[in-house]
């Protein structure tokens, strides 16, 4: 649906973006993920045709976003990170406004904003002035003008930002039931967001992608020879079972936490065995034992600041 | 046309309704009243001394009262119509809105044409207004009516290229008030240009040409010249067009 080659941006001097090569498949949702200033916005903004890279290109349903931009805007409905409303039209007005914009079929006008309405849960303010409503809905209300055309692809760029815990989830919710509607694509610097919302994830890291990925392939591609940790809970002999543990083969490190064990393995499944094994032989009592992968969290951390640290 | 015509009518819509338009109309309508009222007591009284006997013509309505009308109409269009036409692009940069015209399926011409259209529509509005005066004179003396509507169309192509300088100052800029200020630098050097024209130089008749009043002087002594309406129309569509050529460029930043 999408597809990204060698997509670079400068800025005068500052590159924003390097090199960037990705494709987003029909009814995928992609988490565009990385730390503020990385290059979402930039790269976003040039799939929508915004504006111009400095050299690459950007395909999307197969029309070259620069030989055929009409084409192509037809197609993308798009929340920039300051939602594009006008504060002094009422909701409904506005969203017809942007449906005519959008060069949506006449007769369907009326349909279209009823249903974007709904879908954002607006169907109350319609008649009110945008520039009188909370934050929340306002950013509601570009939510709504992005999929007031019913597009096959939705762009949206930190479309939870800025808002409070409650208007956070609602959004999130919202997003998901998008899901398999539109082909979606968005951009977060917080994780929570994707494993929230999307199916992959793109990490991008000052204007290069370091990794693209399904949320369990990430995990998996990382931890991958770095090894599992594996959390063991015990009722008796705590003292004894970690220093046991360690020389049970493919155990790398034992440490006592308190209320569990933390051992770090070789990351092979016969470890896992034979540690559990060792422990139910030695009568301590298990409780639970519970094999942790990588959090996504320590992925995005490791990756951004790998890359930033030159 | 669809996309001029959606982008044009909401435009109008925010121009008509801001409390800007009836502040400026306010006050254009307190300056008519009071100069309208004036020049007609003062016309009165002229008449009447020219109503001696052994005097031949009075003096004539339309010279007097409303040609001077319309000189004041004009003078306030210079100034008032770049307070409308500051905001059409400024105001959509300044609250980001902007980012939703270029990445709708609509071209850079469309969005100038379409926000000159809106313009054009608030300032004919604002001229609408300032007919009245000399209609609502003709229920009392009877005038000729040719004059005056060439001078009215004089006047909405005048103003049309007032906005069009003012829409082409608002895309230049995010700030309101220097949209404000360059479209009144223009407006202004539009309409003395004239002056630099000096006498017998070979560029005197260029210069003449370009400048707004020598063509609206035309219009207001009743003569719909081909040349000065060619001329008004092309001096809009520059505009426009640099206007556009402003807006598409802002994708190569
Ligand atoms: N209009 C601009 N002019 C100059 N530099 C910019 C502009 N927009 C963004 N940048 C720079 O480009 C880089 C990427 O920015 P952006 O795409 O907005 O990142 P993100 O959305 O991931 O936070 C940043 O270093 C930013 O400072
Ligand atoms: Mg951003």
């Amino acid at each position: 649906m999408i597809e990204v080659r060698e997509l670079s941006k400068h800025y005068g001097e500052r590159l924003a973006i390097n090199a960037l090569n990705f494709s987003v498949k029909k009814g995928e949702v992609v988490g565009f993920l990385g730390p503020n200033g990385a290059g979402k916005s930039t790269t976003m903004k040039i799939i929508t045709g915004y504006m111009a890279p400095s050299s690459g290109s950007v395909t999307v349903a197969g029309f070259d976003v620069f030989e055929d931009p009409i084409e192509v805007k037809r197609r993308i409905g798009y929340l920039p990170e300051t939602p594009p409303v006008y504060h002094d039209m009422y909701v409904g007005d506005y969203l017809r406004f942007v449906a005519n914009l959008k060069g949506c079929d006449r007769t369907r006008l009326t349909g279209l904003v009823n249903s974007a309405l709904e879908k954002t849960g607006l169907q109350d303010v319609r008649g009110r002035l945008i520039g009188n409503l909370s934050k929340g809905f306002k950013q509601r209300v570009g939510l709504a003008q992005a999929l007031v055309s019913d597009p096959e692809i939705l762009i949206l760029d930190e479309p939870t930002v800025g808002l409070d815990p409650k208007q956070v989830a609602e959004m999130r919710q919202l997003i998901r039931t998008l899901k398999g509607q539109h082909t979606i694509v968005l951009s977060t610097h917080i994780l929570p967001e994707v494993q929230a919302s999307c199916d992959k994830v793109i990490i991008i890291n000052s204007g290069k992608i370091v990794a693209e990925n399904s949320l369990e392939g990430l995990s998996k591609q990382m931890s991958s020879g770095g090894g599992h940790s594996i959390s063991v809970r015990v009722r008796r002999n705590q003292e004894v079972i970690v220093r046991g543990l360690s020389s049970v083969p493919g155990v790398r490190a034992t440490t006592n936490m308190g209320n569990f064990i933390e051992v770090q393995t070789d990351g092979d499944e016969t470890t896992v065995e034979r540690v559990a094994g060792y422990v139910v032989q030695q009568g301590a009592g298990l409780l639970e034992l519970r094999v942790q992968a990588l959090a996504l969290e320590d992925i995005f951390i490791k990756l951004t600041s790998t890359e930033t640290a030159h | 046309m669809r996309a001029i015509f959606t982008i044009a009518w909401k435009d109008l819509k925010a121009l008509l309704t801001n409390p800007l338009f009836y502040v400026i109309g306010g006050m254009c309508t307190v300056l008519w009243s009071y100069t309208y009222m004036r020049s007609l007591l003062e016309f009165a009284e002229r008449s009447r001394m020219f109503a001696q006997p052994g005097m031949d013509s009075g003096p004539n309505i339309q010279n007097t009262v409303i040609m001077a009308h319309i000189s004041l109409t004009n003078l306030l269009f210079i100034f008032v119509l770049p307070a409308l036409t500051m905001r059409l692009l400024a105001e959509e940069k300044r609250m980001r809105t902007y980012d939703l015209l270029l990445t709708s399926p609509i071209t850079a011409t469309q969005i100038a044409v379409g926000k000159f259209f809106a313009g054009w529509g608030a300032a004919v509005a604002l001229a609408g207004i300032s007919l009245l005066y000399p209609l609502a004179t003709r229920l009392v003396v009877s005038y000729p009516m040719g004059p005056l509507f060439s001078a009215y169309l004089g006047m909405i192509l005048v103003a049309g290229a007032y906005v069009a300088v003012g829409l082409f100052a608002s895309a230049l800029t995010e700030s309101i008030m220097l949209s404000v200020v360059l479209g009144l630098i223009f407006n202004i050097l539009l309409w003395f240009i004239s002056q630099g024209a000096g006498e017998g130089h070979f560029y005197t008749p260029v210069v003449e040409y370009l400048s707004l009043g020598q063509h609206f002087v035309g219009f207001i002594m009743g003569a719909v010249k081909l040349n000065s309406t060619v001329f008004l129309l092309s001096l809009i569509t520059l505009f426009v067009f640099l206007t556009q050529r402003v807006v598409e460029s802002s994708r190569w930043r």
